[in-house]
């Protein structure tokens, strides 16, 4: 499975780490979704109309954790994180507006159409991720 | 020989430790056998709350599943909309339910139990949400559709 995420998650995801609250973002994402199978990865509310291709909400690190937006390639092996927003805390939110779902949707379709992607890796030691400006 | 007033302040102490040592352990074993019925109670309304929790978990993996379904007739989604309808009154009289743990909860009793009861009502809340979202409002906003087409043709 390769990895990739648009700007927007980035931007949130390096805004979230930055506070104590949210110190284990990394790490829960690291567990929730690398070396994973796609039967795991397909774990989760699916929002699209599309089981090939689904556009996923899951919860990561139970209740009060994080959720995700994520769009899965299976037969491509990819995965598009889309967006992130803690259920708890001082940035927590309860949910997003189904406007925000279909714009942050939206939002893989123009990424993908001009390469506007970083691909995310684990660490060699396994313990962070790293974010690098993709271009196929 | 042992002069009367003596013997009378014996006795007299004799009848109050017997007296005071018979009320202890009657006294005593009754005190134990409530605090053993209450603890007994607290144990069994963890188990009722854990319960609950449980059903409740059961549910919203089912409302979670039910996301995956495709191509969904009208009559198939009449019963969606019904579960949604009936999820959200669950949700209501389980919140009622859990109003009644607050003055527990503030004690200290149960208080893990409580705390995953209302989570898994949170997630019930959420879950409901993301169904009604997935099946009647996404569907409706423009470019939604769309855009899984597009993507489709990348």
């Amino acid at each position: 499975m390769k990895y990739y995420c648009l700007e927007e998650f980035k931007a949130e995801f390096e805004r979230l780490i930055k506070k104590k609250s949210y110190r284990s973002l990394e790490r829960d994402m690291i567990e929730a979704f690398f070396d994973k199978s796609i039967g795991e990865l397909r774990a989760g509310t699916r929002l699209n109309n599309s089981s090939e291709a689904p556009f996923i909400k899951k919860r990561v690190g139970g209740s009060g954790g994080f959720r995700f937006y994520y769009y899965l390639l299976i037969d491509r092996e990819r995965l598009y994180f889309l967006f992130v927003h803690p259920k708890t805390g001082p940035l927590g939110s309860e949910n997003i507006t189904d406007e925000s779902k279909a714009y942050i949707y939206k939002g893989v379709l123009e990424a993908i159409k001009v390469n506007e992607l970083y691909s995310v890796e684990k660490s060699s030691d396994g313990k962070s991720l790293q974010f690098r400006s993709f271009q196929s | 020989m042992v002069i009367e007033s003596t013997i009378e302040q014996i006795d007299q102490t004799l009848a109050q430790v017997l007296e005071a040592s018979f009320r202890e352990k009657k006294e005593g074993f009754g005190s134990e056998r409530r605090v053993n019925q209450t603890l007994d109670a607290i144990l069994d309304l963890k188990s009722a709350i854990e319960r609950k929790t449980d059903k409740v978990n059961a549910i919203n993996c089912q409302l979670e599943a039910l996301t995956w379904l495709d191509s969904l007739d009208e009559p198939s989604l009449t019963k969606i909309n019904e579960i949604i309808s009936l999820s959200r009154d669950l949700r209501t009289s389980l919140l009622r339910f859990a109003a009644g743990f607050d003055l527990l909860n503030e004690k200290g009793v149960a208080k893990a139990e409580i705390a995953m009861f209302k989570e898994a009502i949170d997630d019930l809340k959420e879950d409901v949400q993301d169904l009604e979202s997935r099946f009647f409002f996404l569907p409706q906003l423009p470019d939604f559709e769309e855009t899984t087409r597009q993507l489709s043709l990348i």
